[in-house]
């Protein structure tokens, strides 16, 4: 308990552990009160057409499937069309029928769009006069930011790790660590004395964010608190490893960049093109996808998922200090490795 | 002065090899070549939305190669589930009624309307092509640019900042001031040190990503957006610091800021996502340089009016910076 608190008290005087800390409370304030980013833009078509070319009913038809922007010239239109940001199908009259022009740059589905467009346009009255069913889907993403919030999340739980690995190298660094050998200290209180701070200070920056982003049910919170402290936990682990293989400050810097785009980027990529079978397994090794996508069913009111993933934690939090214990302790009584 | 100059910047490269400053270059160059060439582009497709059928009478003969059939609604309702962006023609009443996932209105109605097309395709002309670029190359070029765009404003920065910090530590600024070599020349032995390894950066990244024969077209002027934002980022790392006294403190919360300051750029510039702010974001034209350059598209000589007036200003305010400093000495 001594110990500990002379840790926490190190961690304290520490301005960049209040940093970190703070940072994603800041940026979950900043998403949480500025308002959502309209993002449904993103997958609708975009049309560019000339002043005076179409009558103002095709406009108004082409106005169903997205917005219109009307171009003076034919250099300006083709000009749009080209522009890399957008997927902008050019639409001009061919008599009583249409015809269309894209860059060739765009993704498959919009250069199918234009393929079909006239047909679309010659085939509009039959397609009014069809019934449409369309189905509710809960938990289907209405807008980017649900990807933000547990984005957010995901790196106040990250911060453990950060916490641990500066932690270490500087210990290292001011030559504490070769004190630390001589105390008497096992190895496993000297695990628990570094993994309880940045596990504690880890879970305590999510929890707050957590409670600015999400509106959940007292049921739902017991597992989004069960996720958040399994999550930290192994964070903090890793920063553990991270602060032991690290030989100096720079070296660190550069582990734990890889280490936060890795934890950002695996689950963020996995939501935006859902990935299934083995890469789905693989992906859960990141300790961040179940994290988030436990986050991600908890909003949408999926409690089995939720209960999955953290079942997929608990894995992780049984097996990164097994393999810490095996690697380092062992090379300790092998070589007098210093902790 | 040419001895000088050519003495520092020997031992500038000195410290950046020992500082492991080049090795960590060549990682992320291994890092990004993989992603890219690995996973972004297989990732950048979408093809078309799936359309499922279910005719049990067969009324529908001639439709299109693209409609999946499906022996029960069970069938369909499990492929749509499966699948929320497809699209289900249930043909069995006779009437075809479409059913669908919710998304965004617009893209709904053009789904039915696609869908119900592929039951009697026709032959429509095929689209005008304007551009040159295929899709594939569209992402190379559009990836490549973001990751050069990241490695020089915040992972590359953060290697020039920490190495200008160490020495500061280590008391070389000081040393400076009793070195009878001019004065500003350790300030354009830096920048040249780190203007020429970002350059080299810059061009093992787009001819490794972008293709050979597409890179080397693009290359003179991706060069020209380089060094413009290179020299940006390299004279605000040595007022960082010169400035700061812990700056090791500042660099990881950099990497977090400038993650969260580059979505928005990276939204604004590659999506039809824009923002109305946008133009007041002081990375947005930076960015927009580097990618126009990428695209062969025009920049407006106001941009290379403001860039260097920006790389003028803060050199002159790093100049000081160092005056300062050197001034402690004596």
């Amino acid at each position: 308990m001594k110990g500990l608190k002379y840790q926490l008290k190190s961690v304290l005087r520490d301005k960049f552990c209040l940093m970190t800390f703070l940072l994603p409370i800041l940026v979950a304030v900043a998403l949480n009160f500025m308002g959502s980013i309209d993002m449904s833009s993103l997958g609708e078509l975009h049309f560019g057409v000339l002043e005076n070319d179409l009558s103002p009913q095709t406009i108004t038809w082409l106005e169903r499937y997205g917005p219109v922007t009307a171009y003076r010239t034919q250099e300006e239109l083709t000009a749009a069309i080209n522009e890399p940001s957008t997927n902008v199908i050019g639409v001009k009259a061919d008599g009583d029928s249409l015809k269309t022009a894209i860059s060739g740059d765009e993704l498959e589905i919009f250069r199918q769009a234009a393929a079909t467009l006239p047909t679309l346009y010659e085939r509009q009255e039959n397609a009014e006069q069809t019934e449409v069913q369309v189905l509710d889907r809960p938990d289907i993403l209405e807008n980017f930011q649900d990807i933000f919030i547990p984005a957010v999340l995901i790196v106040a739980m990250f911060m453990g790790c950060t916490f641990n690995a500066m932690n270490i190298i500087s210990e290292k660094e001011d030559g504490v660590a070769f004190v630390n050998e001589i105390l008497p200290m096992t190895p496993c209180q000297y695990i628990l004395q570094k993994v309880v701070v940045g596990f504690l200070f880890g879970s305590l920056s999510s929890i707050i964010t957590a409670c600015i982003c999400f509106q959940l049910s007292w049921n739902h919170w017991g597992l989004m608190l069960a996720l958040i402290l399994l999550s930290s936990f192994v964070a903090a682990l890793i920063g553990l490893f991270t602060g032991k293989l690290s030989e100096d400050l720079m070296i660190g810097v550069v582990y734990i960049k890889i280490i936060m785009l890795v934890f950002i980027a695996v689950p963020i990529v996995c939501a935006l093109i859902g990935v299934s079978g083995l890469s789905a397994v693989l992906c859960n090794l990141v300790p961040s996808q179940p994290a988030f996508d436990g986050i991600m069913a908890l909003s949408a009111g999926n409690t089995g998922a939720a209960i999955k993933d953290a079942g997929i934690l608990s894995i992780h939090c049984v097996v990164w200090p097994a393999q810490y214990v095996l690697l380092f302790t062992q090379r300790k009584k092998q070589g007098g490795y210093s902790i | 002065m040419g001895k000088g100059f050519f003495a520092l910047f020997k031992k500038d490269c000195r410290m950046l090899a020992s500082g492991k400053f080049f090795l960590m270059a060549i990682g992320f160059l291994v890092l990004y070549t993989a992603y890219v060439n690995l996973g972004y582009i297989r990732f950048m497709q979408m093809p078309p939305y799936n359309v499922y059928l279910y005719d049990p009478i067969g009324t529908h003969t001639e439709k299109s190669s693209l409609v999946q059939i499906v022996s029960s609604m069970e069938d369909m309702d499990a492929a749509l589930l499966s699948d929320a962006n497809g699209v289900g023609l249930d043909a069995s009443a006779g009437e075809v009624r479409v059913v669908l996932y919710k998304g965004a209105e617009h893209v709904d109605r053009h789904r039915a309307d696609y869908a119900l097309s592929l039951l009697e395709p026709s032959a429509s002309p095929a689209p005008e092509v304007l551009g040159t670029n295929t899709p594939e190359q569209k992402a190379r070029k559009e990836i490549t640019c973001e990751l050069l765009f990241f490695e020089l404003a915040a992972v590359g920065f953060l290697g020039i900042a920490a190495v200008l910090f160490k020495e500061k530590g280590m008391g070389v600024i000081r040393v400076h001031a009793i070195l009878p070599v001019q004065k500003d020349l350790f300030l354009l032995s830096k920048l040249a040190v780190f203007l020429l390894s970002d350059l080299a950066f810059a061009v093992l990244l787009t001819l490794l990503n972008v293709g050979l024969n597409d890179g080397a077209a693009v290359l003179p002027a991706v060069l020209l957006q380089t060094a413009i934002l290179s020299l940006m980022m390299a004279l605000v790392g040595l007022l960082c610091a010169l400035l700061l006294k812990d700056f090791r403190q500042f660099t990881l919360a950099y990497l977090v800021i400038a993650i969260f300051a580059a979505t928005p750029v990276f939204l604004s510039a590659n999506t039809s996502i824009k923002f109305d702010w946008i133009s007041y974001h002081p990375f947005y034209h930076v960015y927009m340089g580097l990618k126009n350059a990428y695209f062969g598209t025009d920049i407006s000589p106001a941009y290379y009016a403001g860039a260097a007036g920006m790389i003028v200003l803060l050199f002159l305010v790093v100049r000081l910076a160092f005056h300062r400093e050197i001034g402690k000495e004596g």
